[in-house]
């Protein structure tokens, strides 16, 4: 008997970290992906950097809370936070209702607009549907945007594409008059060779949270006060200037979307 | 655009280095899993023809489920479904606490458990190759059960085994790449955040393949130079 219960301690020592932290010294374990530049990832020296890093540095030391990261597959993201693996999810995941029955969100902390492009010698000057009247705009299908240009432009020609990187092509050989995307994949193409042809015309407005969605938010286990927390450190970063700072690193544009 | 080479280059600018360290965690964990399995399968293989109709029962059920349920889907259950448990348990005790199963060892479990139901399949088919007149040989010159095993079972068995253990061998060492989903940072995985990262999945997968294939290929050597190794204790008796 002695001996099986040497063992079982044994195991029970190599199997678990039995951790007690609460109060005083809190320490808030974050899941993120490490996969998803430049929001998440990893560097080839094996650090951890992107705007949600750093988002997520900037909400901790707002709350006094310790971070620590965890990177995690995607596909296990959800229930290793169930399982206790890590108390919160930063790693640019959307709202949705499906993920709302699993976990509960923070408020959202971005949600990038969608834009339109156009080539350099475009005569369009401004987004509006009368602007855009008789012109072709090109958009990847069953994403948001399609569904918010169907709606809106209703004087254009839509065109549906099954990604991206379809109708860059057709944008850059002249076939469309404008495209619509979000913003980070947007002008991330047109910074590279391929998209020099084109600009930056604008940002549709308004854009309805019905069509877009909320946004990118914290993900806490349900009922979890944490995300309560979170909302407010977002709204203390916003009020502070912290997060300005932060989003002028990485981007050229507020990727907070509306208030 | 950085050039291949600096991609493929080793230290901060480039991720050979963290493919290397992926290399090593699928290998340590195959290594690891290996002899864990191997010992589970034997004594599952004991325990499926003992004269022990409750220990046979025993035997069948375990291998039956965890041949029957898919791999991915036995990490899962060891690496979730195994810490909510505890955690229920541990918090039944000490409120508060929070436990952690090491995605590690829940690999090498999940793995070793998969490994062994059918190791011992293996070495079932193995035990019946071998003629009862071996056993009560072993007796007739006096010898107990534990030492007509190990002198004169153990290695007949273990070459009429083998070529089936090395197959498995090559599924272990493929499978360990299930463990990417519960985050331990192996070959695939490495190989997937770089090629998010740079945009080369190409090469990052192609690179992932080759060192798969590397690995296949060193084993089946070894386990070609222990076959002529198990000839060569046949012929010197």
């Amino acid at each position: 008997m002695r001996i099986l219960n040497k063992i079982a301690l044994g195991a029970a020592v190599a199997v678990l970290a039995i951790g007690a932290a609460q109060a005083q010294d809190k320490t808030i374990k974050i899941g993120t992906e490490g996969a998803y530049p430049p929001f998440n990832n990893l560097t080839s020296d094996g650090k951890l950097v992107g705007f949600d890093i750093d988002i997520a540095n900037a909400l901790c030391e707002e709350m006094k809370a310790k971070c620590e990261f965890v990177t995690s597959d995607w596909d296990g993201i959800i229930p290793a936070l169930q399982a206790g693996k890590f108390d919160a999810i930063i790693a640019s995941m959307s709202i949705t209702d499906e993920r709302k029955e699993k976990v509960d969100f923070s408020g959202k902390y971005y949600n990038t607009p969608s834009v339109i492009a156009v080539p350099k010698d475009s005569t369009v000057t401004e987004v509006s549907k009368e602007a855009l009247a008789g012109k072709t705009i090109g958009v990847a299908t069953s994403t948001t945007h399609y569904n918010y240009a169907e709606k809106t432009f209703t004087d254009s020609t839509i065109k549906g594409y099954p990604s991206s990187q379809e109708f860059q092509l057709d944008l850059a050989n002249g076939r469309l008059d404008a495209a619509e995307d979000d913003i980070v994949v947007m002008s991330t193409w047109l910074d590279t060779a391929d998209g020099a042809c084109c600009k930056l015309l604008g940002q549709p407005e308004p854009q309805p949270v019905e069509i877009f969605g909320p946004g990118a938010g914290i993900a806490v286990r349900k009922g979890d006060p944490l995300a309560g927390e979170f909302t407010a450190a977002i709204k203390a970063i916003r009020a502070n200037g912290k997060y300005k700072e932060i989003n002028d690193k990485y981007f050229k544009f507020d990727v907070y979307g509306a208030e | 655009m950085q050039s291949y080479w600096t991609l493929l280059s080793w230290g901060p600018e480039g991720w050979l280095d963290d493919i290397a360290h992926g290399v090593f965690i699928t290998v340590s964990l195959a290594l690891c899993t290996l002899p864990f399995g191997m010992a589970l399968g034997f004594l599952i293989a004991l325990a499926k023809q003992s004269q022990e109709p409750l220990l046979r029962t025993a035997g069948n059920i375990y291998t039956t489920i965890f041949r029957g349920m898919p791999e991915l889907l036995t990490l899962f259950l060891i690496f979730f479904g195994v810490q909510l448990g505890l955690q229920a348990l541990v918090q039944y005790f000490i409120p508060g606490a929070t436990v952690n199963v090491n995605s590690f060892l829940a690999g090498m479990v999940a793995l070793g458990f998969v490994f062994s139901s059918y190791a011992s399949e293996v070495f079932l088919s193995a035990f019946r190759a071998i003629p009862r007149g071996q056993y009560e040989g072993g007796y007739s010159i006096g010898l107990p059960y534990g030492k007509t095993m190990r002198l004169v079972i153990l290695p007949q068995l273990i070459r009429i085994a083998l070529p089936g253990l090395s197959n498995l061998w090559l599924i272990l060492l493929k499978d360990t790449a299930l463990v990417s989903a519960i985050g331990l940072n192996d070959i695939l995985r490495q190989a997937y955040t770089a090629s998010r990262v740079t945009k080369q999945s190409f090469l990052f997968f192609g690179v992932a393949c080759l060192i798969y294939l590397i690995l296949a290929i060193i084993s089946s050597y070894g386990i070609g130079r222990i076959e002529k190794l198990v000839g060569k204790q046949e012929g010197a008796r």
